[in-house]
């Protein structure tokens, strides 16, 4: 083989491997937005949550790595029985959901994640809460909305949040249902944006449409 | 060039074997547990990992040079060590819990407070509220909380063995005055502010901080909501009147104001009344909160009350055929303005001013009787955090008292003061750790007309035991001018002065809560009648013990509470000529209160059971002073919510269902008989029930909200 040819060659091989290689940052961020939908029990959650902290305070100007573990302290709040270990869990949510925003004020997936806190709040007491906070959730997924019409998971909430309101004061579920049902075409159609945004809720939202009458 | 190209191939995938190091080693607390889940990272970079079970960790790294190594966990304190690469490092982190104050033990002696935020809250707004027999009057709700007395012929609040007077009332940290609305005698008043106002309220039954003072027994701490949520309009209509309310919500402001008309006339005609009036009690009410946000921490709150009210009775007098007539023409304002800021996250400040205006008309037969009192408080406080384990604060106050009293019956009679008191306070809470905090205050105020200054400590202690349960104790010192009627009079009257010792215990798991609190309460320079006009000659004391047992666990729907109180209280004070038990105080106070919810019909049932033992009064045909005893006191009530349709609720409630015929004391005649006997009559209530119904309507945007929290 000539020499001469040899290194360029190399060179332009190394180049195009860097170019059509993921960058560390998306690498990292696409393993852990893997095992943040997979985890299943609290410890599972921390290791996640702790990666993409490691991830985020190397990253100061992205809003994902805030997102997700947003998304896993709420996942490890469903999970929670204990009422104040619940309302620790939302703390922390809202927590990177609140930095997030300040990153990316303008993101509708951070406002769906901050109509999803207020909801599950709601479950800590829901005499006491019920009001202000189902309020402030279908606030945040009605503001979501406005910033984009077609997201799925601000649809499929505010269905769920409606729909509860509904039956419990046992009037009309023909809207909530509506909207459940839009949810799911929202989710068969939906287009991410880039390979780190998160796509989740499309398996709860059928059930729940099926399950609306 | 075989070789170059191995060597450069080698190079490529050098990363794989040069530079390769391992961390690894333990993490654990204080008490040398491993910490699970501890996030163990290399800082700026992508390298660590999680702690196990055991709070062992290991990664590996190709990093190389300095690096600091950080252990973070929720709850506790950070750490960091350096750490030079290449290198394989074996490290370990103890890690502190940190003090978070939402979290940490808070002071529970002498208080119950009401807040929607933390879960450890005794009661919820919504429960002060909610209560059966309450009326929604704040007064009415808290009378069912351990540490209250039920003097049910006047609606007050009554502490620990305290008069009425002994419990001032604070909005947003202002001082109010005459909190309660007017009312005949032996007829019990309201309180002139709504409970839907407020957010939080910490009611005091002894031993409050040293923030608050100018009360002997206790303080009623209300704090106003923040901005309201979103704009909304709501309709009461009422078998006692009605109001209309509407909150507008702009960018970084909201104005809330509400108007309210009473007239008791088309009530007292369906249901009679044991007194006959020949005005039932008629009242126009006005209120607005303006609340503003002021960059991104301050908040400015604005609001605002007025009430004009009338009434007239005629009260027999007993055992002859004569009656006076009285009238009570009542004017009100109320102002209160306050703000609050952060100025770094180590100083924040609040401030504020507020001004009373109360001026009554009373007509008494042919005499006039004009009774004014205004006053105005000033308050500034600094709050110093320098971290989390200590917080303090300090600040000063003035209060400006104008008592006016007129009486014209054939001369004219003037009684009057102006007072001025001036305060400064100092307070620190220290958490020496999660579980245990003491906050430790002292007050001085100084007084114009007495021209004294005097100093009043307070203590307290609050130890967390295990983890659902604490101890915590109070100890402080309390004064209250001498009552107006008084101060004009003598207004050298120094005083009235209260030092109280409490001890409490507490337990509360899931929805569950058990308490038990002991107290000794000292009275000194209490006001007496003297031959040469009111002096600080009296004394008394108050001991006793409180049980609360709440629970809204066991069976789904239901919420109940029951309270007990035992009190051993005597005073001389005022017009007695010995030390004996006051006529408001009963031995034994119980409350029993219970909600459900059933979801079928979409109703909400509240009952009170409220039980006093006998209550002492005076016979005037016997020697010994107060040794009479009223029959023991009984009411069960009752309240329905019906939720109508979403913003529409329909609300019924009844005091006294099975009509007991409570008697509170006795009068007697001013004369004595043929037999010599002064004879007496019982004061009874009103009526045997007062029965209420309304139906309240919201008109909001999101079609979930209603008036159901506030019923």
């Amino acid at each position: 083989m000539n020499k001469s040819i040899l290194l360029p060659l190399l060179t332009m091989a190394v180049m195009l491997w860097s170019f059509t290689t993921p960058s560390k940052y998306e690498e990292a961020m696409k393993k852990q937005i893997n095992n943040v939908y997979q985890a299943n029990t609290l410890d599972e959650f921390q290791v996640v949550i702790n990666a993409l902290d490691r991830i985020a305070q190397n990253e100061d100007d992205k809003w994902e790595p805030l997102y997700y573990a947003g998304f896993g302290y709420i996942m490890m709040g469903t999970r929670t029985e204990d009422a104040a270990q619940k309302d620790k869990l939302l703390d922390q949510a809202l927590e990177k959901v609140t930095a997030g925003l300040k990153l990316q004020p303008q993101e509708d997936e951070l406002i769906v994640l901050e109509g999803f806190i207020h909801m599950i709040r709601v479950t800590v007491d829901p005499a006491t809460r019920g009001q202000q906070y189902s309020g402030l959730s279908m606030q945040a997924l009605n503001k979501a909305l406005a910033m984009d019409a077609n997201n799925p998971r601000a649809m499929y909430m505010l269905g769920q949040m409606e729909l509860g309101t509904a039956r419990f004061f046992g009037s009309d579920t023909t809207a909530p249902c509506e909207k459940l049902k839009k949810a799911v075409v929202l989710f068969e159609n939906q287009k991410p944006e880039g390979e780190l945004s998160p796509v989740w809720g499309q398996e709860s939202a059928v059930r729940a449409a099926q399950a609306c009458n | 060039m075989k070789a170059i190209f191995t060597s450069f191939i080698l190079l490529l995938y050098a990363g794989h074997v040069i530079g390769q190091s391992t961390i690894a080693g333990r993490v654990v607390d204080e008490k040398g547990e491993g910490l699970p889940g501890v996030n163990v990272f290399l800082v700026d970079t992508y390298d660590g990992t999680s702690t196990d079970l055991q709070g062992h960790f290991s990664f590996k790294t190709s990093e190389e040079g300095s690096y600091q190594l950080k252990a973070t966990f929720v709850g506790y304190e950070t750490m960091s060590q350096d750490v030079t690469l290449p290198g394989d490092n074996e490290i370990s982190f103890l890690l502190k819990e940190a003090i978070n104050r939402l979290d940490a033990v808070v002071i529970s002696a002498g208080s119950f407070s009401a807040g929607e935020e933390s879960n450890r809250e005794v009661l919820k707004p919504l429960d002060i509220v909610t209560t059966a027999g309450a009326t929604a009057d704040i007064a009415g709700a808290l009378n069912t909380l351990p540490g209250t007395q039920t003097v049910g012929e006047t609606g007050r609040l009554f502490v620990r063995g305290g008069d009425g007077y002994e419990t001032r009332t604070y909005i947003d940290g202002m001082e109010v005055l005459e909190s309660y609305s007017p009312s005949a005698p032996n007829t019990p008043s309201r309180g002139r502010f709504s409970p839907f106002m407020f957010k939080g309220t910490s009611f005091s039954t002894g031993g409050y901080s040293a923030e608050y003072g100018q009360a002997l027994s206790s303080a009623l701490i209300l704090n106003t909501k923040d901005m309201a949520a979103q704009n909304r309009t709501d309709l009461s209509l009422m078998s006692v009147g009605a109001d209309v309310s509407h909150s507008q919500v702009f960018g970084k402001s909201s104005i809330s104001g509400k108007i309210q008309y009473t007239n008791l006339e088309p009530y007292f005609a369906l249901i009679s009344q044991r007194i006959n009036y020949d005005k039932a009690p008629e009242a126009w009410d006005g209120n607005m909160a303006y609340r503003h946000q002021i960059g991104e921490t301050g908040m400015l709150k604005t609001y605002a009350n007025w009430s004009s009210s009338r009434l007239a009775v005629y009260q027999p007098q007993p055992f002859t055929n004569q009656e006076d007539r009285l009238e009570i023409d009542n004017n009100y304002h109320y102002l209160n303005v306050s703000y609050r800021d952060v100025i770094n996250t180590k100083w924040s400040f609040n401030t504020g001013a507020a001004y009373t205006s109360s001026k009554e008309d009373i007509q008494f037969n042919d005499v006039d009787i004009e009774d004014q009192l205004s006053g105005a408080h000033v308050k500034g406080v600094v709050n110093f955090d320098p971290d989390a384990s200590l917080s303090i604060r300090t600040g000063l106050e003035h209060y400006y008292r104008q008592h006016n009293y007129n009486l014209s019956e054939e001369n004219e009679f003037k009684e009057n003061y102006n007072q001025h008191i001036s305060t400064g306070f100092i307070e620190a809470d220290y958490y020496l750790s999660n579980d245990l905090v003491i906050r430790s205050g002292v007050r001085a105020e100084t007084n114009n007309l007495n021209r004294q200054t005097n100093v009043y400590p307070r203590l307290s202690v609050a130890q967390q035991l295990g983890e659902h349960g604490q101890v915590s104790l109070g100890y402080g010192k309390f004064s209250q001018q001498a009552q107006q009627e008084y101060l004009r009079v003598n207004t050298n009257l120094d005083e009235e002065k209260a030092t109280h010792y409490i001890a409490n215990y507490q337990y509360m798991k899931g929805k569950r809560t058990f308490r038990v609190e002991g107290y000794y309460k000292s009275y000194n320079d209490l006001v007496k009648d003297g031959t040469q006009g009111p002096n600080n000659d009296g004394q008394g004391y108050a001991t006793g013990f409180d049980v609360f047992w709440r629970d809204n666990q066991s069976v789904s729907g239901l919420d109940y509470w029951v309270s007990y109180s035992y009190i051993d209280s005597e005073r001389d004070y005022r017009d007695y000529p010995q030390q004996a038990t006051p006529a408001f105080s009963s031995t034994h106070n119980l409350s029993v209160v219970g909600k459900y919810f059933v979801q079928d019909i979409k109703t909400q049932i509240g009952a009170t059971y409220s039980f006093a033992s006998a209550r002492p009064y005076n016979n005037i045909n016997e020697e010994a002073f107060n040794a009479g005893r009223t029959p023991a006191y009984h009411d069960l009530s009752v309240n329905f919510s019906y939720l109508y349709r979403s913003n529409v609720i329909i609300h019924a409630s009844v005091t006294n269902v099975l009509g007991v015929d409570n008697i509170f004391g006795y009068e007697y005649a001013s004369e004595p008989n043929e037999e010599g006997i002064y004879q007496s009559q019982p004061i009874k209530q009103m009526a045997p029930r007062f029965i209420f119904l309304g139906v309240f309507i919201t008109i909001a945007k999101n079609k979930a909200v209603n008036q159901m929290p506030n019923l």
